[in-house]
C-alpha cells in the first residue's frame, strides 16, 4: 500500500459556504507532498479533515488506511501535526509541553533516547525549552511544536505552514530535519504559500484553489505545461532573421537584449532556429512555481466570491499580492 | 480628546451586552427585594419580629446586612445592601481587568500603544468607562428602589453606597492587574478582595452589638476593614449619612494613584511579579489529559477548595457565637430555640446548613469553571495540539467532568472538614457529627448538575458555553437560595437545583431530591459525552 492520504470527491459545508469543493488529494509514502495555495483556499479545512478534528460533509478520506473521523485516535497514534499558528498552554514551559505531546503519541518509550533527540532539537532549532508558554514569541511556539513532532518517529508528518514566523536560518535547520524524517521512510504533507520552500522540498505538489485542486503533479511534469523564458543579445540581428524563429511568444526587443517565451515542451524545436542565428549570451530559464500558481490565481479579483473566478493568464495585480506574500519568507 | 473618545467608545462597545446584563441584574436584584418586603412584611409589627430573630441568628447577620431598624426602606436596605455591593465589586474587577492585563496579554494594548493613543490613556478610558458603569449601578439601585415607593432620599443613599463600592474595587482591579501578569490572576485576585471584603462586613455585622429596642445593631469592628461594611455605614433610610462614602472613594482614588505610578514605569506587557522560568523537562505524571486538565486548574480549584474550607471553620464557629450574643428580647430567642427543637434541629444546625449551601454553591461554580477551561482550550486552539495526539475527544471530555466531579467533592468536603474542625474545638455538642456529613453530602448533587448541565451545553452549542453557565448558575441562586426572601413563586423557585438541595434533620429527611438531580447529573453527563462523539473541534 504505497498511497498513504487519498481523499476522493471531499465537501466541507459551513453554513453556505463550502470550504471544500470536491477536493481530490492523492499522497503516495515517501514523497514531501507540497500543498499549495493562498490563504482562505482551503488548506487548514483538508488537515483538520485529515485529522479527524472536522468531518467532511461528504466525500471520503482515508489517511494511513484509516477514516480519520471515526478512527482518530489509531490515526495519531502514527502520525505527527503541526498547525499554522500554535498556541500553547500559557502556563507550562516549552519543555513541558514537548514532553507531554510526545508521551501522548507514545514517542517517549525509548525513555533516555528520546530525551538526547529532544534535547539535540532544542539545541538546533536555538530553544531555551525552560521559558513558561506565555512568554515565547511566534516563531517559538512554533518550534515548540515541530520539536514535539519530530521528537518522535512517526509515519506521517502533517505540516500546516510550518514555517510561519521563523527566521531564514530556522528554515534551513527545518528544511533538513524533514529531509531526514524522510530518508527514515516518513511521508510528509506540507501545506504552504512559500513557493520557494516547496520548490526546494516537494516532490510532487497539489495546487489548491476554492476548495477544488486544480493543479498537481512533479514540478516538471507541471513545467511542461507552461512556458520558459529565453534571451540573447540582439547584436547584429533584424526582425527578418527573428522572424524565422517559429513558435514563440511575445517578442520583445529591449535593453539591446531579444527576449521570447516558448512552451516549455517544445523548446527543443526553437533550438535550431537559434544556432542558425548564431545568437551569443544566450539563457533559458524555466518557469518557477511562482509562475505556475499565478498561472491558476492570476485572474484572482480580490473581494471576489471564492470559486467565482476561473484561472486564466496573470496579471500585474495579483503579481504583486504574491510578492507580497513572499516577502515573508 | 478625539483619541480618548474613540478609545471609550471601544469599551463601551466591546462590553454592551456584558455591562447591561450587570446593570439590569443589579437593579432587578434591588426592585425584587423592595417589592418581596412590600409583599410579605408590609408592617411594622411583622419587621421588627423578623429583625429580631435576625438580631437572634448571626448566620442570618452574616448574609444579609446591618439591622437599622423596621423601617421599610431600612429593612430593605438591610436584607440587600451587601449583596447588591458584592455584584457590583465583581463587575468592577473584572471589567478593569478584562480591557488592562487581559489586552496585554492577547497583545491589543501593544497595538493600541503603538497608535498616538500611547500607553496611559487607554488605562483613562477603561477608568471613566468603570466610573460610567458604576454610575449606572448607583441609578439601577436607585431605580429599583424607587419604583416601589422607598423614600428618594434614602434610595439615593443605596444606589450611591452600592455606586461606591464599585468604585473603590475599580481602582483595587487595576492595581492588582499591575501585579499579576495574566488575566486569570488577576481576576482570580482581585474578585477574592470583593469577597474578602463581603466576609469581613458580614463577621462585622455578626459580631455586632445589639441595640436597646431589639431592631437595631452596631456593627463590629471587621465591618471598617471591608469597603462594603463602609457602604454600608450610610445608614440608608435610616440617617442617610454621606461621609462613608469618602472611604471608599479614598481607597479607589489611593488605589489608581498607586496603579499609575506602576504604570508610568513598566513596559507594556510586564508585571510586577512576573513569570518565573519552568522546567525544561515536565515531570514523571504529566502524560495523560487529565494530568494536564490538573495543571491547568489546579489553581482555581484550590482557591475554591480555601473558600470551602474558610465558609465550613465559620459555620462550625458560630453556634457557640450565638449563646454568647445578648439578646435584649429573650422572648424570641426563646421561641426561636423552641420551634427549632420541636423540629429536632438546632441552632447550630441551622447556620451549617445555611452556609454549606453556599458552600455548594462555590463547589457549582468551581465545577462550572472546569467545562468552561473545556471551552478556552478549545477557543484558543491548544485543544487542537492535544487532540491531534491519539487522544479521543470522548476522553477529553470524559477527563474534564471527572476533574471537575473530584474538585465539587473537595470544596464541599473541605467545608465539612472545616466545620467539623471548629464545632470540635469549641465544644459545640448540638450537632452531630453524621448530622454534619449528612449536610455536607447533600450539597453534591445539585453542584453536579453544574458540571454536566455546561457540559451538555458545551458540547450542543459551543459558543454558548460561558455566558449560559454562568448565566444558569446566577438564575439557580437567585430562585433557590435568594427567591425565598425576592418573594419568588413557588413554582419558579423549584426550577432551581439547589431548591431540591435535601435539608437533612434526624430521621424524617427527604432525600428524594439529591437522587433526582444525581440521576439528572448522570444522565446530562453521559448525554453530553455521547454527543461528543459527533462532535467536531475547533475555535469557531
Amino acid at each position: 500500500m504505497n498511497t498513504v492520504v487519498q481523499t476522493v470527491g471531499l465537501y466541507k459545508h459551513f453554513g453556505r459556504v463550502r470550504a471544500l469543493d470536491g477536493l481530490d488529494l492523492d499522497v503516495q509514502k515517501g514523497e514531501i507532498h507540497g500543498f499549495l495555495g493562498p490563504n482562505g483556499a482551503g488548506k487548514s479545512t483538508t488537515l483538520r479533515v485529515l485529522l479527524g478534528l472536522a468531518r467532511a460533509t461528504s466525500g471520503s478520506a482515508t489517511v494511513l488506511g484509516f477514516e480519520p473521523w471515526t478512527q482518530a485516535v489509531d490515526l495519531h497514534r502514527r502520525l505527527a501535526y503541526v498547525p499554522g499558528d500554535v498556541r500553547l498552554w500559557p502556563n507550562l514551559s516549552g519543555g513541558e509541553t514537548i514532553d507531554l505531546l510526545s508521551r501522548l503519541r507514545g514517542g517517549t518509550a525509548d525513555g533516555a533516547a528520546y530525551r538526547r533527540r529532544k534535547d539535540r532539537l532544542c539545541q538546533v532549532f536555538d530553544f531555551d525549552p525552560a521559558r513558561k508558554g506565555r512568554t515565547y514569541s511566534k516563531g517559538n511556539r512554533q518550534k515548540v511544536a515541530l520539536i514535539a513532532a519530530l521528537a518522535t518517529d512517526a509515519e506521517l508528518y502533517l505540516l500546516d505552514e510550518p514555517t510561519s514566523g521563523l527566521d531564514p536560518l530556522m528554515e534551513e535547520v527545518f528544511r533538513r530535519e524533514l529531509l531526514a524524517a524522510v530518508d527514515r521512510g516518513a511521508t510528509v504533507l506540507l501545506s504552504s504559500h512559500i513557493l520557494s520552500e516547496v520548490e526546494v522540498l516537494c516532490h510532487r505538489v497539489s495546487i489548491i484553489r476554492a476548495g477544488r485542486i486544480v493543479d498537481g503533479g512533479t514540478l516538471d511534469s507541471l513545467r511542461h505545461l507552461t512556458r520558459s523564458e529565453v534571451s540573447f543579445a540582439a547584436d547584429g540581428l533584424d526582425a527578418d532573421a527573428l522572424a524565422r524563429l517559429g513558435a514563440v511568444h511575445d517578442l520583445t526587443l529591449d535593453a539591446g537584449r531579444v527576449r521570447f517565451s516558448a512552451d516549455s515542451d517544445r523548446i527543443a524545436e526553437v533550438l535550431p532556429a537559434l544556432g542558425s542565428l548564431g545568437v551569443q549570451g544566450l539563457t533559458i530559464v524555466p518557469p518557477s512555481l511562482e509562475e505556475l500558481f499565478l498561472r491558476h490565481y492570476g485572474e484572482r479579483v480580490v473581494g471576489a466570491e471564492p470559486g467565482a473566478a476561473t484561472p486564466s493568464e496573470p496579471h500585474h495585480g495579483s503579481r504583486r499580492h504574491l510578492l507580497g506574500a513572499r516577502g515573508r519568507n | 480628546m478625539g483619541v480618548l473618545v474613540a478609545l471609550w467608545g471601544q469599551r463601551l462597545r466591546r462590553d454592551r451586552w456584558q455591562l447591561a446584563s450587570w446593570i439590569a441584574a443589579i437593579g432587578v436584584f434591588a426592585l425584587f427585594a423592595a417589592a418581596a418586603v412590600t409583599q410579605t412584611y408590609g408592617n411594622v409589627a411583622s419587621r421588627t419580629e423578623i429583625l429580631q430573630v435576625a438580631i437572634a441568628t448571626p448566620a442570618v447577620l452574616m448574609l444579609r446586612g446591618l439591622p437599622r431598624g423596621a423601617d421599610q426602606g431600612a429593612f430593605t436596605f438591610f436584607l440587600i445592601y451587601a449583596f447588591l455591593a458584592l455584584l457590583a465589586g465583581l463587575m468592577s474587577t473584572f471589567l478593569v481587568v478584562r480591557h488592562s492585563r487581559a489586552d496585554e496579554e492577547t497583545g491589543g494594548a501593544e497595538l493600541v500603544a503603538a497608535t498616538p493613543a500611547g500607553r496611559l490613556l487607554p488605562n483613562t478610558a477603561t477608568v471613566l468607562h468603570g466610573i460610567t458603569a458604576n454610575v449606572l449601578v448607583a441609578l439601577a439601585v436607585f431605580a429599583g428602589f424607587r419604583s416601589q415607593g422607598l423614600d428618594a432620599q434614602g434610595s439615593l443613599t443605596a444606589g450611591a453606597a452600592t455606586g461606591a463600592v464599585g468604585l473603590s474595587f475599580l481602582g483595587v482591579g487595576l492595581l492588582v492587574a499591575q501585579f499579576m501578569g495574566t488575566s486569570r490572576g488577576a481576576n482570580g485576585v482581585s474578585a477574592s478582595l470583593v469577597v474578602l471584603a463581603y466576609l469581613l462586613r458580614g463577621i462585622g455585622d455578626a459580631t455586632g452589638t445589639p441595640g436597646a429596642d431589639g431592631t437595631t445593631m452596631t456593627e463590629g469592628a471587621a465591618s471598617w476593614f471591608s469597603p462594603i461594611g463602609w457602604g454600608q455605614q450610610t445608614f440608608a433610610f435610616s440617617g442617610d449619612r454621606g461621609w462613608p462614602l469618602l472611604l471608599p472613594a479614598g481607597l479607589g482614588v489611593a488605589s489608581l494613584a498607586a496603579a499609575w505610578l506602576i504604570l508610568g514605569a513598566r513596559d507594556t506587557g510586564a508585571s510586577i511579579w512576573e513569570a518565573r522560568p519552568g522546567r525544561a523537562n515536565a515531570r514523571r505524571g504529566l502524560r495523560s489529559p487529565v494530568a494536564l486538565a490538573l495543571r491547568l486548574q489546579a489553581g482555581s480549584i484550590t482557591g475554591w477548595g480555601v473558600s470551602g474550607l474558610a465558609l465550613g471553620l465559620l459555620a462550625g464557629s458560630l453556634g457557640k457565637a450565638i449563646a454568647a450574643v445578648d439578646t435584649p428580647d429573650t422572648n424570641v430567642t426563646a421561641m426561636l430555640r423552641a420551634m427549632l427543637q420541636s423540629q429536632g434541629t438546632s441552632l447550630t444546625q441551622l447556620m451549617v446548613s445555611v452556609l454549606f449551601s453556599m458552600a455548594g454553591v462555590l463547589a457549582a461554580a468551581c465545577a462550572l469553571q472546569a467545562v468552561i477551561r473545556l471551552r478556552q482550550e478549545e477557543a484558543a486552539g491548544t485543544a487542537e495540539l492535544l487532540l491531534s495526539t491519539p487522544v479521543g475527544r470522548m476522553r477529553w471530555l470524559a477527563g474534564y467532568l471527572l476533574l471537575g466531579a473530584a474538585a465539587v467533592v473537595l470544596v464541599v468536603g473541605l467545608a465539612g472538614v472545616g466545620a467539623w474542625t471548629t464545632l470540635t474545638g469549641t465544644g459545640d455538642e448540638s450537632m452531630p457529627a453524621d448530622a454534619l456529613w449528612q449536610t455536607a453530602l447533600a450539597q453534591l448533587p445539585a453542584a453536579l448538575i453544574y458540571l454536566s448541565v455546561p457540559a451538555l451545553v458545551f458540547v450542543l452549542w459551543p459558543a454558548a458555553t460561558i455566558a449560559a453557565s454562568w448565566a444558569l448558575l446566577a438564575l439557580g441562586v437567585m430562585l433557590g437560595i435568594l427567591g425565598a426572601m425576592l418573594g419568588i413563586d413557588q413554582s419558579l423557585r423549584n426550577l432551581s437545583p439547589f431548591a431540591h438541595t435535601p435539608v437533612p434533620h434526624g430521621d424524617a429527611t427527604d432525600w428524594s431530591g439529591a437522587w433526582w438531580m444525581l440521576l439528572i447529573a448522570v444522565a446530562a453527563a453521559a448525554l453530553a459525552l455521547a454527543a461528543m462523539r459527533r462532535r467536531e473541534v475547533g475555535p469557531a
